[in-house]
């Protein structure tokens, strides 16, 4: 799908056809085998890809992400999606599809692990805990974890 | 279908509520380029796509918009809680809201316009379609900027640095994806028919 010459551009580029019908938009291809950050650069960044890291001039550095295996499992999940994405586009990429299945494993094993601290992150595994209010108790994704719970 | 998980996709933990930083953000929840609009749109436009990568992409970041949708109440419904009726007086733009949503989560624009379908569109061809998601996220990306340029706080600014930068990758893949379209059109005149409803493709351009 990408067209374009084979000389690799840099990493902050991408490839366009050499002779483009008029009236067409385009965005340039992202090439195979972009470099990548660790997965939780890719969450504190947003993003997966340095080449695709384009922050806006008032974005002043944030505060730190939390630590803990709920944040390990939302760096994992988050690479799994946007690796996700560049393969909807990139079907062919073999490479980029092997890290996909290496990193739906690991989130796999997070996901284990959150929901044995923590209790079932999905109704339906509520079946492998002994109360169903299990998957009830506080807090919600969306609380100020306890300090706001009762 | 879909099912719940238990978790936001990027976390949320604000210290310091502050309901005027929420009577803004509450854009991104039910404003004309919010999170709300962004996950109709996309999750409406793919059934009129004929391309699996199409289908594929719309499902796929239309369901991430969901979960930046449920980030961005987690936003407001935090920088909201534990409020003094003295916080609510001090504060004439986030007290125009409370009126009528108390500390709840409602999806309307900064303005006080109610969500609505008119922000956005599913016009059953492809290459509107795409071209208008393109713009979406780049209109979602303006308003990320502009509350990045209103707000102090760290915590809040931390999940919105995150969010814009999703807009960003959203429109290269959108880019992609039009481009892949395109390359399934007649290559002389990609505007001669609309692979969506003309079931016949015309013998030439």
């Amino acid at each position: 799908m990408e067209n374009g010459s084979t000389t690799r551009c840099s990493d902050k580029s991408g490839t366009l056809p050499s002779c483009a019908p008029l009236a067409t938009g385009y965005v340039p291809f992202q090439q195979k085998t972009p470099q990548r950050y660790d997965q939780c650069d890719a969450l504190s960044n947003g993003t997966l890809f340095p080449g695709l890291n384009l922050p806006f001039h008032l974005a002043v550095p944030g505060s730190k992400l939390p630590a803990g295996n709920r944040a390990d499992l939302q760096a994992l999940c988050f690479v799994v999606a946007e690796l996700g994405l560049y393969l909807d586009t990139h079907p062919d990429d073999a490479e980029a599809f092997a890290l996909f299945k290496q990193f739906a494993q690991m989130a796999k094993d997070a996901k284990a692990a959150v929901e044995k601290d923590n209790g079932p992150l999905m109704q339906k595994n509520t079946a492998n805990f002994d109360s169903y209010h299990s998957w009830l108790k506080d807090p919600w994704p969306w609380n100020y974890e306890e300090n706001e719970v009762k | 279908m879909f099912i719940y998980e238990k978790k936001l996709q990027f976390p949320v933990k604000i210290a310091t509520p502050n309901p005027k930083l929420a009577a803004f953000i509450i854009s991104q929840y039910g404003g004309p380029d919010g999170e709300l609009g962004a996950s109709m749109r996309y999750l409406s436009q793919r059934y009129a796509m004929p391309y699996a990568e199409a289908k594929g992409l719309l499902t796929d970041i239309g369901t991430e918009e969901l979960g930046h949708l449920e980030m961005v109440a987690a936003i407001v419904h935090q920088l909201t809680r534990n409020l003094t009726d003295e916080q609510v007086k001090a504060d004439p733009a986030f007290a125009s809201y409370f009126v009528d949503h108390t500390a709840g989560v409602y999806p309307t624009a900064a303005s006080g316009f109610p969500w609505t379908a008119a922000s956005m569109q599913s016009t059953g061809d492809v290459i509107a379609d795409l071209t208008e998601d393109m713009a979406a996220e780049q209109k979602a990306r303006k308003t990320y900027d502009n509350i990045l340029r209103l707000s102090d706080d760290p915590d809040v600014n931390n999940v919105i640095r995150f969010l814009r930068q999703r807009e960003i990758v959203h429109y290269q893949r959108f880019g992609e994806c039009l481009r892949m379209v395109q390359e399934k059109q007649d290559q002389k005149n990609v505007y001669l028919y609309n692979p969506a409803f003309d079931k016949n493709r015309p013998a030439k351009g």
